[in-house]
């Protein structure tokens, strides 16, 4: 089977540009990656593979849509220091600049054993192997009285797109003085210190055009990431805007109205005039179709990404357990590449080197004030694994924070760059 | 003659006073697809085609300053968290690697 597949390889790699007039039937023995979902996962292993096999291997990526608005960046816009559009996306250069074929659809199942992921339209892709990046589902009911209903008086936005354009309307439509409730997730979620550079930005708004309005953060956890340097930040820039409310205190959220944007706790009962929750997650339901999770998220081979139930399926990104790395678009890309090379050395033979994981994760506290955590890691038997690390210190000086601000806006130009062109 | 004298003397001042040339003869252990899957890991942050705003760019940069810098990295005598961290990780045979492939990008 490999070799007849080689065999085809060497001879439409010598005439790739004619490969487009070839008759299907030459066209469809390149051995064929699918990959659903066109994120920071997705769209990175689409392209590597397509790049770096020079048309050895013929990629589709399936993606619901046919715009990008990334998560990254969200918060940015938040605070207004983005425009909405400078975060969207689109897939011209993955089919254009790599040959990637693009199909806009939902992928309602797998089918394993036969080796096809099945379309919204009816139609059926077939692959030999296949690449799952669909990012994460919301657990709507994790938070009693929140609801899918719910979310257009308390958006999540966490998926970023419109949600996040609402939120946006919401926080400044605030009245003034007014409250504004945040209810960050429990672990394990999409990008660790979100909720909180969420916050800050949130509060950057207010103290331009409503200072005296308060935000209270009801946290399902005892801790957070970057929590000195946040906490730092809110109490320079924002003295006395923020409160922090840990699950030990207020003693777990006991129901949600959001009819009355109320929130009970055994605290207190607050009323929130504006609110943002986002409730827990699991990996993108496309996962649990193909079977390869276990519970929420989904288990993988460390050194290749590959599903732990199924060898021929990789997992990406938020829907992957890539412990200890956290859910992040910087990680789903260093995962994307990983994967790329190892289906790339399994379908056509080429030299698969050893897998190395990294992580840097920037926010913005305020005009200028950037925040950073990082880490590389490396593959194991039973996980990836922390290699070493960094975090910004509290009391920095402003010009590194400065630098540090500008250094996040050269990563996103970098890696949006390095997933769609 | 003349011709070949000249073509001579090119020859020579390209293997004597061209860097990028000198500095591939010392790439010990070098190999530019190891370079060129290791430059995966730079352009998550280095944009390739922009104008480096924020990050600088990379692509078109010399052979021996790349290496010095790495280095320095390396040694923490030049500052940033995250390349000091990125150095860390590279051994001769990757940083030479990389400085192969980033040679012969245009
Ligand atoms: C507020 C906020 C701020 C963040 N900030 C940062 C940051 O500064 N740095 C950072 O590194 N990360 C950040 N993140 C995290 C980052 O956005 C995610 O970790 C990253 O997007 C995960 O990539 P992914 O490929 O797993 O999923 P996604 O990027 O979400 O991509 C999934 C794609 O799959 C598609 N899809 C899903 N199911 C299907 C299906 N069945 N058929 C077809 N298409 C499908 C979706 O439409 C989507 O486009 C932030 C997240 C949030 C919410």
């Amino acid at each position: 089977m490999t070799k007849i597949k080689r065999r085809t390889f060497v001879g439409l790699a010598a005439a790739t540009t004619t490969a487009l007039s070839m008759p299907s039937i030459a066209f469809g023995a390149l051995p064929r990656v699918v990959v659903i979902g066109g994120g920071a996962g997705g769209a990175t292993a689409a392209k590597y593979i397509a790049k770096d096999s020079k048309g050895a291997i013929d990629v589709t990526l399936v993606e619901a849509s046919k715009r990008y608005y990334t998560c990254f960046f969200s918060n940015l816009y938040l605070g207004d220091f983005r425009a909405y559009g400078s975060i969207g996306h689109n897939y011209y250069g993955l089919a254009v600049n790599h040959g990637v074929n693009m199909v806009h659809e939902w992928a309602l199942s797998v089918n394993n054993a036969a080796k096809k992921v099945n379309l919204g339209s009816g139609e059926s892709i077939s692959y030999d192997k296949l690449v799952i990046s669909p990012g994460i589902d919301l657990k709507f009911e994790s938070v009693n009285g929140y609801s899918a209903e719910a979310q257009s008086k308390m958006p999540h936005a966490w998926k970023s797109g419109t949600q996040v354009q609402l939120l946006k309307n919401q926080v400044k439509g605030m009245k003034k003085g007014g409250t504004f409730v945040m209810v960050p997730p429990p672990n394990p979620y999409r990008c660790p210190p979100g909720p909180y550079e969420r916050v800050s930005m949130i509060a950057h708004q207010f103290k331009k055009s409503n200072p005296t309005a308060k935000i209270v953060i009801l946290d399902p956890k005892n801790k957070f990431s970057k929590q000195g340097l946040f906490m730092e930040g809110w109490q320079k820039h924002y003295p006395g805007m923020i409160e922090w409310i840990s699950a030990e205190t207020h003693g777990g959220i006991k129901k949600i109205n959001a009819a009355t944007m109320e929130f009970e706790t055994d605290l207190d009962t607050f009323k929130a005039d504006a609110a943002s929750v986002v409730p827990a997650q699991r990996a993108g339901r496309i996962a649990m179709n193909a079977g390869v999770n276990k519970g929420d998220w989904c288990p993988i081979v460390p050194a290749s990404m590959q599903a732990q139930a199924d060898e021929n399926i990789y997992v990406l990104g938020d829907a992957s357990i890539a412990k200890s790395m956290p859910k992040s678009g910087f990680s789903a890309n260093s995962q994307a590449k990983v994967a790329a090379n190892h289906i790339r050395g399994s379908l056509t033979g080429s030299k698969v080197f050893t897998p190395r994981f990294a992580n840097t994760c920037w926010s913005l506290v305020a005009t200028n004030d950037g925040i950073k955590v990082g880490a590389n890691y490396k593959a194991t038997a039973e996980k990836i694994d922390k290699t070493s690390g960094f975090i910004s210190k509290t009391g920095e000086d402003s010009n590194l924070r400065k630098a540090t601000y500008e250094e996040s806006i050269g990563w996103y130009s970098g890696i949006t760059s390095d997933m769609f062109s | 003659m003349k011709s070949k004298l000249v073509l001579l003397s090119i020859v020579f001042s390209l293997i004597f006073t061209n860097s990028i040339f000198a500095d591939q003869k010392q790439l010990v252990g070098a190999d530019a697809d190891y370079g060129e899957h290791l430059f995966g890991e730079c352009v998550t942050c280095h944009n390739s085609t922009g104008l480096g705003q924020g990050i600088p760019k990379i692509t078109g940069m010399k052979t021996n300053q790349f290496i010095t810098k790495i280095l320095a990295y390396k040694s923490k005598e030049k500052e940033n968290a995250v390349m000091q961290m990125v150095a860390e990780r590279l051994g001769e045979e990757e940083i030479n690697s990389l400085a192969l492939y980033l040679s012969k990008l245009k």
